[in-house]
């Protein structure tokens, strides 16, 4: 829309400088023909001067040869008189023939007569005298001839004949035509034989001679111009034309003198006459030209901010483009995510219940059948094998919203590789022997068997492949743990581990989201295995966060194949390290009997299975119903009275954290040593943190996992002898 | 962006404000309006064949003249008219006649005449001694002796004029013919030409067919080692002209009646506007010219062949014939004193170099060397071993260059030789004292 705004404006931008630009043409065009008529106004006005001039002086001459031909009348001897003339520079010759003679004398002293060089056949006057063509005299020098008669007593006697030269004619002549730029010939009408260059009349090539020669001379070669001159000089008419004369612009003239006794020939450049014209055009020429600038200018700020328009609205156009993606973007993830959420819900919904169906079904078929105790042990059995499934589930499921939040820290210590796949064996060869699978395990010899990482989450990476593999393999298949180390600089070894089976396999769709959550092959044959559906996705993050890959290849009814390259730091330290699980171990011996235990919880039923749990390995405790109660019974109790405080986190009135750090902040020796174990289902790491953060000793999480309680307390209680 | 527009309007009012600025300025105060410059210039006049040219003329020869000129005008300050004269035609007077008329008459200062010119009005004690002259200490002898008339050094050229044969090599190597040594070798290349349809094998002019005639007439002369005595022979009448002539005048006519030359033709035709245009066009394989003509565009300068100049035909071999122009001034010239300033300008030895370098000819100052064009260079290697002949020669008491012009154009016009001969005889006992 404003791109159409701006043509029409454009448009009369031109439009106006156009309308400007042919005024001033027109103007100029104008000043230039008036100048152009001054300039042959001028020289006009000048060759009619020079022509009055010339004019003049023979006015003259002739006048004063009247009256020496009226003293000759009156001289008793005529004839001495001319011999004894001595020529001026006016008068060069006096010849005199008396009448009836064809042949006279003259001042020279030979023999005079109008047959010789001297012609009167034009007619031409001046004075009433009879004036002859040009000549060359006597003297080497161009000459024309009066005469006039001898007259006494009213009788012509004779006829004087004076000679004159034109070079005479140059002293009343200016000195320089034009500023010396012009040229002036006077040239012989009746021979047009150039007769007289006047002294200051500027240079030449050529053409000195005559018309032809200054043809020639001036290249003025046309024959309708030509025609025309000859015609204007065989009338006597005066001419003036334009032509150019040696790459000038000028004017040119042939100018009658006495009715065309001689003219004036030459040319005169234009510049010469119209030097004023030229500063003029040399204005106007600035005048144009500063308007071009200007117009260029206007032109050059009009474009600028057009560009510059253009480069916002482009610029604006980019950036909401820009945005418009961002938002499809991010629409797109927020669908993604919700349909993610939804699904993982939907999973969720389904794998937690799915167990808890069976928790609560046998619960209800146990308390129908509580005095079948065959009955009793197999329900508790499928009990206890559901729950176990569902912590496994929500271990999952933490396990993965830590590795996501970036919470999850490598512990990188010295492992050994070998030690590594033995446990790895023996966790994974009862699985494929219970599957009548053959599990084959191939470890080409590392170049270093001790190495830095987490020996933990390797091993868990290969429980993940390895117990998928025995999943989703069919009984009687072949599963493959192949391991082989390449050093590849002195610091770092690169461990490849390879996971292959024969089993279902995948298809290449299901390859694409293998390591998103929940996620597993579905048909009708893997519907039927367990899992949560974390596992690879859980793998994946945790090879990605040893700065590994992992690769799957896998074709349908062919079986897979996992390949995992991990880089990992050769240890310095190539021996095995003491076993530091073996004192604890050792300690386990003792396990919670005969313990006593201040525990807090809130909840009855936790509470009592707490206490069940805690009779039935032979130790007691006290239980608080929130923290306040705790610290109340612990600050009551004597030194000494509890071995270890089981403390629950959410509570009413005082939580947890509170609790403990009133208890450490206590003024008893015993409240800085005691044992405080967290033990509630605030299962993230930064529960744990700030329960470490409070003064506590451990974190152990619901539900109650009796052999870890038995871990931290061998470690953390210090039994009464 | 911002900040480049406002400069720029910055620059573009700055720029109109000075213009402004400098329309309204105003012009003097004065009330008078014109400059009254005092008129103190020295005037020189010179009757010349050429006109004054434009400082661009193309015109190389008078470009060398009027640079020189120039340079004259700008040391001295003077101002240098040029007063010309060109005949239209044969019936005209010649330059000659006018130079001689106004030398006689005073009507200019300085004069550019030809030999014979100078001879007579030498003879008539109307030119100034130029001994005195700085310039003239750098003649060449060859210079003084052809211009010193009873002791008197009364012109001094800007270049020694060489005239020579003008031949068109390649129309002589389409017929295998040498370059003529001497004057048989010239008629049996003549034959030759006009057997194979070259109607007139030399072209000619009224002016130049002299320098033949000189060739063969003074080959001995001058370059036998008896010149002096010979010459004194002939100014006391001991020797005469015409035993001199006669050969040369015979080999003319034997031109003529071969149809080698055609003499109607050759009797009104000027110098190179008869024959020029045939010899360019290759009609015509042999013309006579001056040196410079072989520089000048507007001669010979620009041939569409090979062209080669050597001197004329003699006894001796080829012989360059060697004339004297030169600038003369009048012993009455009103201006003389700024004539001989002039004379010292254009005749020193830095504008004779110029001249040379414009005209690529000889100088007359030993003191200035020139490389001529390939073409010159027969002619120029004659000069330069001393082999030539004068066509014009003060010591002589008879005018010869423009003597022996008249009586070869007698011959052209039906004079037998004897008559021309007889013609040369009246001449010499006319010149004996």
């Amino acid at each position: 829309m404003k791109q159409k705004k701006r043509i029409p404006l454009l448009f009369s931008i031109i439009l106006v400088f156009c309308i400007l630009g042919a005024v001033v043409f027109s103007v100029s065009r104008k000043i230039s023909r008036e100048m152009s008529d001054a300039a042959v106004q001028n020289l006009s006005e000048n060759l009619n001067m020079i022509k009055s001039t010339i004019e003049s002086v023979w006015e003259i001459e002739a006048e004063f040869q009247i009256l020496l031909a009226q003293d000759i009348a009156g001289m008793e001897d005529p004839e001495a008189y001319i011999r004894s003339y001595q020529k001026n520079e006016t008068m060069v010759k006096l010849a005199l023939i008396r009448t009836g003679e064809t042949e006279g004398i003259s001042s020279t002293g030979e023999a005079f007569s109008e047959d010789g060089l001297v012609f009167f056949s034009s007619g031409k006057r001046t004075d009433g005298l009879e004036i002859s063509s040009s000549y060359l005299n006597y003297m080497g020098s161009w000459a024309y001839c009066i005469k006039c008669p001898v007259t006494k007593d009213g009788t012509d006697i004779g006829m004087l004949y004076v000679e004159y030269t034109y070079d005479f004619l140059d002293r009343s002549l200016p000195d320089g035509f034009y500023n010396k730029q012009a040229m002036l010939y006077l040239m012989d009408t009746e021979t047009e034989r150039f007769v007289l260059k006047p002294k200051g009349m500027g240079a030449r090539n050529a053409g000195h001679l005559n018309l032809e020669d200054f043809y020639r001379a001036n290249d003025i070669h046309e024959e309708a111009l030509r025609a025309e001159i000859e015609d204007c000089v065989q009338n006597r008419q005066n001419i003036m034309f334009g032509h150019d004369i040696q790459n000038k612009s000028s004017l040119n003239f042939i100018w009658m003198v006495n009715d065309g006794t001689i003219c004036l020939v030459g040319y005169v450049p234009t510049e010469a006459i119209q030097q004023e014209g030229e500063t003029v055009n040399y204005n106007i020429f600035i005048v144009v030209l500063i308007m071009l600038v200007a117009f260029l200018f206007c032109c050059m700020l009009y474009y600028f901010s057009e560009r510059r328009q253009k480069a916002l609205m482009r610029e604006r156009e980019e950036e909401r483009e820009r945005h418009s993606a961002q938002l499809t973007e991010a629409l797109h993830a927020a669908q993604l995510a919700s349909s993610a959420k939804t699904m993982f819900l939907s999973n969720m919904s389904h794998d937690i219940r799915t167990p808890m169906n069976a928790v609560i079904g046998f619960t209800s078929l146990l308390a129908k059948d509580a005095e079948d105790p065959d009955k009793v042990r197999e329900y508790t059995k499928k009990i206890m094998a559901s729950g176990q499934h569902l912590l496994g589930l929500i271990n999952d499921i933490l396990e993965v919203s830590k590795i996501e939040s970036g919470k999850v820290v490598l512990n990188e210590d010295t492992f050994s590789i070998n030690d590594l796949i033995s446990s790895i064996d023996a966790m994974i060869r009862p699985m494929a022997s219970a599957k009548a699978q053959e599990f084959h395990v191939e470890i080409a010899d590392p170049e270093h068997e001790y190495l830095l990482g987490d020996e933990t989450r390797i091993s868990q990476i290969l429980i993940n492949l390895l117990s998928n593999a025995v999943k989703y393999t069919q009984e009687g298949g072949e599963i493959w743990l192949r391991m082989a180390g390449q050093k590849r600089s002195d610091q770092f070894e690169h461990i490849r581990i390879e996971v292959e089976d024969n089993g279902y396999g995948m298809t290449p769709e299901y390859l694409k989201t293998i390591f998103d959550v929940f996620t597993r092959a579905e048909n009708s044959t893997t519907n039927k295995v367990q899992g949560t559906g974390l596992g690879m996705a859980i793998t994946k993050n945790l090879v990605d966060l040893m700065g590994g890959t992992i690769e799957v290849f896998s074709e349908v009814d062919r079986g897979s194949l996992f390949r995992v390259d991990l880089p990992l730091r050769i240890s310095t330290c190539q021996t095995a390290k003491p076993d530091e699980t073996e004192a604890p171990a050792a300690q386990e011996e003792g396990s919670l009997k005969g313990l006593h235990f201040l525990a807090a919880e809130d909840n009855e039923i936790n509470a009592e299975i707490l206490s069940t749990i805690l009779s039935l390995e032979g130790a007691d405790c006290v239980v608080a119903e929130n923290g306040r109660l705790v610290l109340e019974r612990f600050t009551e109790s004597r030194e000494g009275e509890f071995d270890a405080i089981l403390m629950d986190v959410q509570m009413p009135v005082m939580n947890g954290y509170d609790a403990t750090r009133a208890i450490r902040a206590l003024d008893r020796r015993d409240a800085r040593e005691i044992p405080i174990f967290a033990m509630t289902a605030n299962a993230f790491v930064e529960d744990e943190k700030e329960a470490l953060g409070a003064g506590m000793n451990i974190h152990l999480t619901k539900p109650i996992n009796v052999d870890l309680l038995k871990k931290a307390v061998s470690r953390y209680v210090h039994r009464k002898s | 962006m911002t900040g480049k527009v406002k400069r720029l309007t910055a620059a573009v009012l700055a720029g109109s404000m000075i213009c402004m600025a400098a329309a309204c300025g105003s012009g003097t105060s004065n009330q008078n309006l014109v400059t009254q410059e005092e008129n103190s210039e020295r005037n020189v006049n010179l009757f010349s064949p050429m006109e004054k040219t434009a400082p661009d003329a193309e015109n190389m020869a008078r470009s060398a003249a009027d640079t020189t000129i120039l340079m004259a005008e700008e040391a001295l300050g003077v101002s240098v008219h040029y007063i010309t004269y060109t005949a239209e035609n044969h019936q005209d007077k010649t330059y000659d006649d006018v130079a001689l008329d106004r030398a006689r008459n005073n009507m200019d200062d300085l004069y550019l005449l030809n030999p014979d010119t100078i001879r007579s009005l030498g003879d008539e004690g109307l030119l100034l001694d130029l001994s005195d002259l700085k310039c003239a200490k750098n003649l060449r002898d060859v210079v003084i002796t052809a211009n010193t008339i009873d002791g008197k050094l009364v012109a001094i050229p800007q270049e020694v004029v060489a005239y020579g044969l003008f031949v068109n090599k390649d129309m002589f190597d389409e017929y295998g013919l040498a370059l003529p040594e001497t004057p048989e070798d010239f008629l049996e290349c003549c034959r030759v030409f006009k057997e194979n349809g070259i109607e007139t094998p030399v072209g000619a002019n009224r002016w130049w067919l002299e320098t033949f005639v000189f060739a063969q007439a003074y080959a001995d002369l001058y370059n036998g080692g008896n010149t002096e005595a010979e010459i004194a022979a002939l100014n006391s009448g001991e020797r005469r002209y015409s035993d001199y002539m006669r050969p040369g005048f015979e080999f003319l006519q034997e031109l003529i009646d071969c149809g080698y030359i055609d003499a109607k033709k050759a009797g009104v035709s000027e110098a190179i506007e008869g024959e020029g245009a045939d010899f360019l066009a290759q009609k015509t394989p042999i013309v006579m010219a001056y040196w410079g003509a072989a520089n000048s565009d507007t001669a010979y300068g620009d041939p569409d062949f090979n062209m080669v100049v050597i001197g004329f035909p003699s006894s001796r071999g080829q012989m360059p014939v060697i004339p004297m122009t030169g600038y003369a001034i009048g012993v009455n010239a009103e201006h003389a004193e700024d004539a001989k300033d002039v004379l010292e300008v254009i005749l020193s030895d830095e504008a004779l170099q110029t001249y040379a370098e414009i005209n690529r000819v000889i100088s007359p100052s030993r003191n200035v060397e020139t490389e001529c064009i390939p073409a010159l260079k027969p002619l120029h290697d004659r000069i330069e071993e001393n082999v030539y002949v004068l066509g014009a020669n003060a010591d002589m008491n008879m005018e010869q260059w423009g003597n022996t012009c008249l009586i070869v154009r007698q011959l052209l016009d039906g004079a037998t030789v004897d008559e021309c001969m007889a013609e040369f005889d009246r001449l010499q006992d006319e010149s004996l004292p």
